[in-house]
């Protein structure tokens, strides 16, 4: 166990140099903004007062420097500054909006990790033969599409031409769901509405199997790469000399070690989920962050897209590191690294 | 290279991938000619012909004012075409470098180059680009700098890696006694064996950068209307479904065809070339 | 009657170029509890063969056979696939060249042990398994079996592994063992010892062995007959003392000669090719 602490210890450690960095660059991009910032913001409607205030408030007269000093200490107590689109401090605004971003992204990974993989590995065993071509085309069409693309036609043909799934948003209206972790997949089962939750799981499918589509089909490709490696060591063969039922042999013997090199990029696909949800938010009417994301950004609202920014980017920094610590896990070899060879 | 080609042509997907890379290219350099209505490019309107399903005058039907779509369609692959190479042209050398410069200088300048690029690559791709046109003007030029700030860390990290392991082989040691400028060992003596793997990358990449000028201008940050662009003809279209399905469909199509097309020549490239990581 | 008899078999591989002919026709024969090695440099096709007799081989594409491998009185050629699987690690078992990777890295020796039981008692449950697994774990001389079977194979030495991979071969009492170079990726002294074991194991079970090596010394420790092959037919064979008093083939001599000896002043080059390693079959009159 001690390695994963130290590992993890470690990583945490340079990933808060990372967002340091990060909010350095987000603080830089936001304050390049031609023109005057409170201007642009306010649009030109805005009396010169009004201007003024806002400069005030961003503290926009003060040095670069000197900005991000302030920032990083409000930052510190918790406090990402106010929006000017919802007029409420930002970090209220992201509590509201990032659960439902959250719970998108967090079932279109577990569809990722549910078809990619298993398709992955059908692929590597079936190697060259039709299964695998089907595959690869499968696979290379599901990242050739952004996900908006593939938002819209699921839309077309699931929602509105066979009627199976809801069109837009996250619940039918008539279910009126008490707030307690914004995840409505939880809150409407512990409200105990079974209609509700079907209703909130119905809505959920379309945006989040469009959002795991590319997932899905990188997944799939690294997953029967790894797994082909695997298939050469003389470990797999003495498997199959040993008369190991070829399924097992795929599904334990080949998979479990091709695993390992895969998460790493996996996870890099699962943060990826972050960007592009921005894409099926805005298709789906899904009221999560994403679609606040863009608000913010087409209204100039500083504070709210840096806070925005650096929220997304933790998050992606932290499943970064649990993926980190998972493939510590799973690999024996650095487990069990302070045991060291015995005779 | 002939090698290549012909394992190439061996591979029924690597030639499809071709021939959809030649018919987008050909169909963007020839949209003057091939276009039906080279004029319905720009902000025109007729609207005698808005909102026709597809027929034998408009083979993809018209959009809301009447503007022929496969026209659009044309004129909007040589904007997505154009940014792709301009794009590629620039974040690749600069990529490319500093993963030479890191990976073979190493020191100060590893941890300074690689530590930037962390920073760079711990921001979800699709959100930096998002942030960097929110506060830039949404013109084409902005869509270039977004993009190219997002692109460049994914060459310096596998430049990197690569230099990394090609610095302590023999030639370059070679190449070190005999006294050979750094200049000379990271372009001349490592540069080509990243060769393969970059040219993979630059194949895949050329698909992705147009869909993710797509996905810019889908939100409404990418190029401004009138110019056609792929991305807001979807977002567009989305808003008048289903019954106007051609709107969004066709653009959808012609932004999955080409990067599919490249998707396949890269993947069939990485097959040959072994240049997989 | 004899375990196993290979007569006059052919391989080639059919490749985008055209087909290539490895193995042109050889034969060998196995009786019960002998031990038979097979000899010749790498690419000879002599890991072809102990492939081809488990089966591994057919299953791969562009793979044609001719000829017949007879194991207890069937063909294997002509076995349904199923059938021949099933004959794999019950009553064929296989030992590998490198036995740290031939284990799976990511599991625990315990339960790939137990999969190899499961092949002739598929219902054995995990104590039992682990039991039996202990047993034979202490007849190739591991004494601290438990905490072996809950090591991971990197946590072990090679000559460990070596013995693990011994123990696996002889859990369920094959008829037949191949074992293709074993042990050559250990040190020499380990090796040694390793293949001490196994004749010695080998030899109590009355188990056949189908010994493969590119190493003269260590056959002429281990195996009652050799055969030579040479480019995928086999030039000498013969009982292994007369082969080696007597090597009457052109290639069968240049490989006595490249042996490497401690007294020696290097190695001799074997000839890239000569027209005489190509002369027909030598055989050697039996010994009674």
């Amino acid at each position: 166990m001690i390695p994963v602490l130290r590992l993890a210890a470690k990583r945490i450690g340079t990933s808060l140099l990372v967002l340091f960095g990060v909010s350095v660059l987000i603080f830089c991009i936001a304050r390049v903004i031609p023109g005057d910032p409170a201007r642009v913001a306010l649009g030109p409607n805005a009396t010169a007062e009004q201007v003024a205030n806002l400069r005030a408030q961003l503290r926009l007269d003060e040095p670069l420097v000197a900005q991000y000093g302030h920032f990083l200490a409000d930052l510190a107590r918790g406090d990402l500054g106010r929006s000017l689109y919802t007029n409420r401090p930002v970090t209220t605004d992201i509590a509201e909006f990032l659960p439902a971003t959250l719970e998108l992204i967090l079932v279109a990974g577990i569809m990722m990790i549910a078809f990619g993989l298993p398709l992955g590995i059908l692929a590597a065993r079936f190697r060259g033969r039709w299964p695998d071509h089907l595959i690869r085309v499968l696979s290379l069409l599901g990242v050739s599409a952004p996900s908006f693309v593939w938002a819209v036609g699921l839309m077309l043909v699931f929602s509105y031409y066979l009627g199976w799934f809801p069109i837009a948003g996250r619940i039918a209206s008539q279910f009126e769901i008490g707030r307690v972790t914004g995840f409505l997949l939880i809150d409407t089962l512990l409200a105990g509405n079974g209609a509700a939750f079907r209703s909130a799981a119905a809505h959920l499918v379309l945006p989040a199997f469009a959002l795991a589509l590319s997932g899905i089909g990188q997944a799939a490709r690294l997953t029967r790469a790894n797994m082909i490696e695997t298939y050469e060591t003389p470990y797999i063969e003495m498997a199959r000399a040993y008369g190991f039922p070829e399924r097992r042999v795929a599904n334990r013997y080949a998979f479990r070690p091709s695993l390992i090199p895969s998460l790493t990029i996996i996870g890099l696909d699962l943060a990826a989920l972050l960007g592009n949800a921005f894409l099926v938010e805005a298709v789906f009417g899904w009221p999560g962050l994403s679609r606040y994301g863009v608000q913010v950004i087409l209204r100039k609202d500083l504070n709210a897209i840096v806070g925005t920014v650096l929220i997304i980017s933790a998050m992606f920094i932290l499943v970064n590191i649990i993926v980190d610590v998972l493939t510590v896990l799973l690999n024996p070899r650095i487990r069990h690294a302070q045991r060291g060879a015995t005779p | 290279m002939r090698r290549t080609a012909r394992i190439l042509a061996a591979n029924p997907l690597s030639l499809l991938g071709v021939l959809l890379v030649s018919l987008v290219i050909v169909g963007a350099v020839f949209a003057p000619v091939l276009a039906p209505f080279p004029d319905h490019r720009g902000a025109v309107v007729d609207f005698t012909n808005f909102n026709k399903p597809p027929s034998a005058t408009h083979v993809m039907g018209t959009d809301v004012v009447g503007r022929d779509l496969f026209t659009r369609i044309l004129y909007a692959y040589r904007i997505s075409l154009l940014l792709a190479v301009v794009v590629l042209a620039i974040a690749v050398p600069i990529g490319v470098t500093l993963g030479l410069m890191a990976g073979y200088l190493g020191g100060w300048w590893e941890y300074a180059i690689m530590r930037l690029t962390d920073v760079f690559l711990s921001i979800p791709p699709l959100v930096l680009a998002i942030s960097i046109m929110g506060v830039l003007a949404p013109t084409l030029v902005n869509g270039m700098i977004a993009v190219t700030a997002m692109w460049w860390p994914w060459y310096t990290r596998l430049v990197y890696n690569i230099a990394r392991g090609e610095k302590v082989e023999g030639y370059v040691l070679a190449a070190e006694v005999i006294g050979a400028s750094r200049i000379h060992v990271m372009f001349r003596e490592i540069l080509p064996n990243c060769i393969p793997a970059v040219l993979t990358k630059m194949t895949l990449d050329a698909g992705f950068v147009i869909l993710i000028v797509s996905s810019l201008s889908f939100l409404g940050l990418g190029v401004q209307p009138p110019t056609p662009d792929l991305g807001s003809m979807v977002a567009e279209g989305a808003r008048y479904l289903p019954d106007s399905w051609w709107l969004a469909v066709f653009p959808g199509l012609a932004i999955l065809v080409a990067v599919f097309g490249f998707n396949l020549i890269g993947d069939g490239l990485r097959d040959v070339l072994g240049a997989d990581r | 009657m004899n375990t196993l008899e290979i007569r006059d078999l052919r391989l080639s591989f059919r490749l985008p170029v055209g087909t290539v002919e490895v193995l042109h026709g050889i034969s060998l024969r196995i009786a019960r509890g002998e031990r038979v090695a097979l000899v010749g440099e790498s690419g000879s096709g002599k890991s072809v063969t102990a492939r081809i007799i488990l089966g591994l081989l057919q299953e791969q594409r562009g793979v044609r056979l001719a000829g017949d491998i007879v194991f207890q009185g069937r063909n294997l050629l002509r076995l349904p696939p199923r059938e021949r699987r099933a004959v794999r690690g019950t009553r064929i078992s296989m030992i590998f060249q490198d036995p740290t990777s031939s284990l799976n890295p990511v599991f625990r020796i315990a339960p790939q042990f137990r999969e190899v039981l499961a092949r002739a008692t598929p219902d054995l449950s995990e104590k039992a398994a682990r039991a039996r697994a202990a047993e034979l774990l202490d007849e190739v001389a591991i004494p601290d079996a438990a905490r072996v079977l809950d090591s991971y194979p990197f946590q072990l030495s090679g000559g460990m592994n070596q013995r693990i991979m011994i123990a696996m071969a002889l859990a369920n009492r094959p008829a037949l063992l191949l074992a293709d170079e074993p042990g050559t990726a250990l040190d020499v002294t380990i090796q040694a010892q390793t293949l001490d074991l196994m004749r010695k194991l080998v030899v109590d079970h009355g188990t056949s062995v189908l010994f493969i090596s590119h190493n003269l010394g260590v056959v002429r420790e281990f195996a009652d007959r050799t055969y030579v092959i040479y480019r995928g037919r086999i030039v000498e064979a013969g009982p292994t003392e007369a082969i080696f008093h007597d090597p009457r083939h052109a290639y069968t001599r240049a490989l006595m000669a490249a042996q490497p000896r401690i007294t020696g002043g290097g190695l001799p080059d074997i000839p890239e090719r000569s027209d005489d390693f190509l002369a027909p079959l030598i055989e050697h009159e039996a010994a009674p």
